[in-house]
């Protein structure tokens, strides 16, 4: 509009520039800082013995370290170790037979969301959509009940079944983003060579959509891995449980081992923070074409 | 090429737009015959919608069938009560003591999440050196399990061997025993900060991602135009990220509304129920009472809430895509 005040607004928007970067570093280090400080915390109690974590005023570095509790946990000849060693293996399976199911059932629906156009396609893929807004727990009554009348309590399916429908509205999305990405033509020129469907599909378009899979199969992994309200009240056979009840069965045995609690906590976060820091690149591209992409 | 194809696909039935008012649409013919035409394309999604059908759709009609009957836990039969369950739950007053805290909750929870998310993603687009890794630390407590999260800030509020309390003793700023799990008073916030912890990677990751898509023409041209960076941020930035924005917060009020695990590992409700939950209640009446009748009316109750909320995001879903339809 006022053209002949151009020369002033840049000499006041320099300095002002400069002040909100200062206060953009300190936002950052405080906003580190608070993101850090109880994963370190974990860290540091986690090599403290039993006694020393009690000590006041608190150390940031244990005077004399220990790994006495990952010994301890990840030792198959004790009792404990025994216990975490299975839970640890039944977390990740779960955590793994949800990915490459979930995954295998939401390629094939987002690709139909994204390249056809049969009768029902807007409403069947809101219904998927709108599933995001309802309460899981809302679901866990009948659920129970359903898993009980199909024999499903305390054992994993129960769980795989479970926490493979909930991963698929989001993996859905995201996916078809992707697929919509994907010029239709390369399919042509396949199907004009002679290719099926089927095979266009499988040869073409499952390689470039990679990607999105991974970011799909990260997410359905740590929810998995992570999940915890279904496990408490699916499984309560020792044998079956998943690391997060199993955290909380340790810590209702022991609970003023905080060192051991930490060194439990620090392992079952590892994979699934190493997983996501390997593959948060695919993530972060994932949600910018698929979920937010405007 | 729109991610949410809800209006501006030619398909929708609801919501035409104005390409096919002018060319009359042969389609609608037979709807039976078309999904003959079409049957393959539904064995891609047969898998899908089987699993939906099984584990989403038939729970929801039996939690509001269930919440018209009695469930007597010692007889373990049911007996058809009609609305009892409904009108017991919004007469007592533990029920509106339960819904202060879980708006409480939800509200705070949200908002600081949210602005701090968005900060973080702000500051984080910039580039800086050791920006991955900022961004990678910043999203890790975002990864790790509510439950380690409930434990680690358990034990920084313990009140006798804390972190926090450790702290502030020893620099001198109180010499009190910090209590604040224990204390109705405080109870809250200090779940808040833990949850919120839990939470702003989460609106970082989402908004960052939004923060991609504003083309940087519009941001140079509002600079050239003598907009300042706080300019550029009302007036360019968030009405870009509108949609992401709104569908960010509905997102996190939904997570917080539901949220269980770390209340129930940290306070499980209490003390005194100050930290009592809507979730943590329908936990307890169905799992702890075995009133399974009372809790699906419950549950049926939040559901409707629900609704109303799904039905904003709902809104806020399309109305990106009605705006890229005229555009």
């Amino acid at each position: 509009m006022s053209d002949s005040t151009v020369p002033a607004p840049r000499k006041r928007w320099r300095p002002g520039m400069r002040k909100d970067q200062i206060a953009g570093y300190v936002f950052l280090i405080f906003l580190l800082l608070y993101a850090l400080i109880p994963m370190a915390w974990m860290l540091s109690t986690s090599f403290k013995t039993q006694f020393a974590a009690l000590q006041q005023p608190p150390r940031w570095i244990p005077t004399h370290p220990t790994i006495a509790q990952y010994k301890l946990l990840l030792s198959p000849f004790n009792d404990v170790g025994r216990d975490f060693l299975r839970y640890l293996l039944n977390s990740l399976w779960v955590s793994t037979a949800t990915t490459v199911l979930g995954v295998a059932v939401a390629v094939p629906a987002a690709y139909a969301f994204s390249r056809f156009r049969f009768p029902g396609r807007n409403a069947l893929f809101f219904t998927v959509l709108v599933r995001n807004m309802f309460p899981l727990v809302v679901f866990l009554i009948p659920l129970f009940i359903l898993m009980k009348n199909l024999h499903l309590v305390n054992t994993h399916w129960s769980l795989i079944l479970t926490y493979l429908t909930f991963g698929l509205p989001l993996s859905i999305w995201l996916l078809k983003g992707f697929y919509d990405n994907i010029p239709p033509q390369l399919e042509q020129a396949a199907r004009i060579d002679g290719a099926t469907r089927f095979q266009a599909f499988w040869l073409i378009v499952m390689p470039l959509s990679s990607p999105g899979i991974i970011a799909t199969a990260i997410y359905a992994f740590i929810q998995a891995w992570n999940e915890y309200v279904y496990a408490l009240t699916f499984l309560n056979n020792n044998k079956l449980l998943t690391l997060p009840v199993g955290l909380q069965r340790f810590f209702a045995e022991y609970s003023t081992n905080w060192p051991g609690l930490m060194a439990a906590s620090f392992i079952m976060s590892v994979p699934v923070v190493v997983l996501f820091l390997l593959l948060q690149k695919h993530f972060v591209r994932a949600l910018t074409e698929g979920a937010v992409k405007t | 090429m729109s991610t949410i194809p809800l209006a501006t696909e030619s398909t929708s039935p609801l919501e035409p737009n104005d390409q096919d008012r002018t060319s009359p649409r042969p389609r609608k013919r037979n709807l039976l015959l078309q999904i003959k035409d079409h049957w393959a394309d539904y064995m891609y999604i047969m898998p899908a919608l089987l699993v939906m059908v099984l584990v989403i759709g038939y729970p929801l009609f039996y939690t509001v069938y269930l919440s018209f009957f009695d469930t007597p836990p010692s007889t373990g039969g049911r007996v058809f009560n009609g609305i009892d369950n409904f009108t017991t739950i919004l007469q007592s007053e533990r029920f509106w003591m339960i819904t202060k805290n879980t708006f409480y909750w939800t509200v705070f929870s949200t908002l600081i999440a949210f602005i701090l998310g968005f900060g973080a993603a702000l500051v984080i687009q910039r580039e800086f050196f050791g920006r991955s890794i900022a961004r990678g630390i910043l999203l890790i407590p975002w990864v790790i399990s509510y439950v380690a999260a409930a434990y680690v800030w358990r034990w920084i509020y313990h009140s006798d061997y804390g972190l926090l309390g450790g702290m502030l003793m020893e620099w001198g700023i109180t010499d009190q025993r910090l209590i604040l799990l224990d204390s109705t008073r405080w109870v809250m916030p200090s779940l808040i900060v833990a949850n919120v912890w839990k939470e702003f990677p989460f609106v970082m990751i989402m908004l960052l991602a939004g923060l991609q898509t504003v083309p940087d023409q519009l941001m140079r041209a509002a600079r050239v135009d003598g907009a300042n960076s706080w300019n550029q941020f009302v007036h360019v930035t968030v009405p870009h990220l509108k949609n992401v924005i709104v569908i960010t917060l509905l997102l996190l009020f939904v997570t917080n509304l539901n949220s269980f695990g770390l209340v129930w590992i940290m306070t499980g409700g209490g003390p005194a129920n100050a930290s009592q939950l809507w979730i943590i209640e329908i936990y307890t009446l169905a799992f702890r009472s075995l009133r399974f009748g009372l809790a699906s009316a419950f549950s049926v109750i939040l559901f409707i809430f629900m609704l109303g909320i799904g039905f904003f995001y709902v809104k806020a879903l399309t109305a990106g895509d009605n705006e890229r339809g005229r555009a």
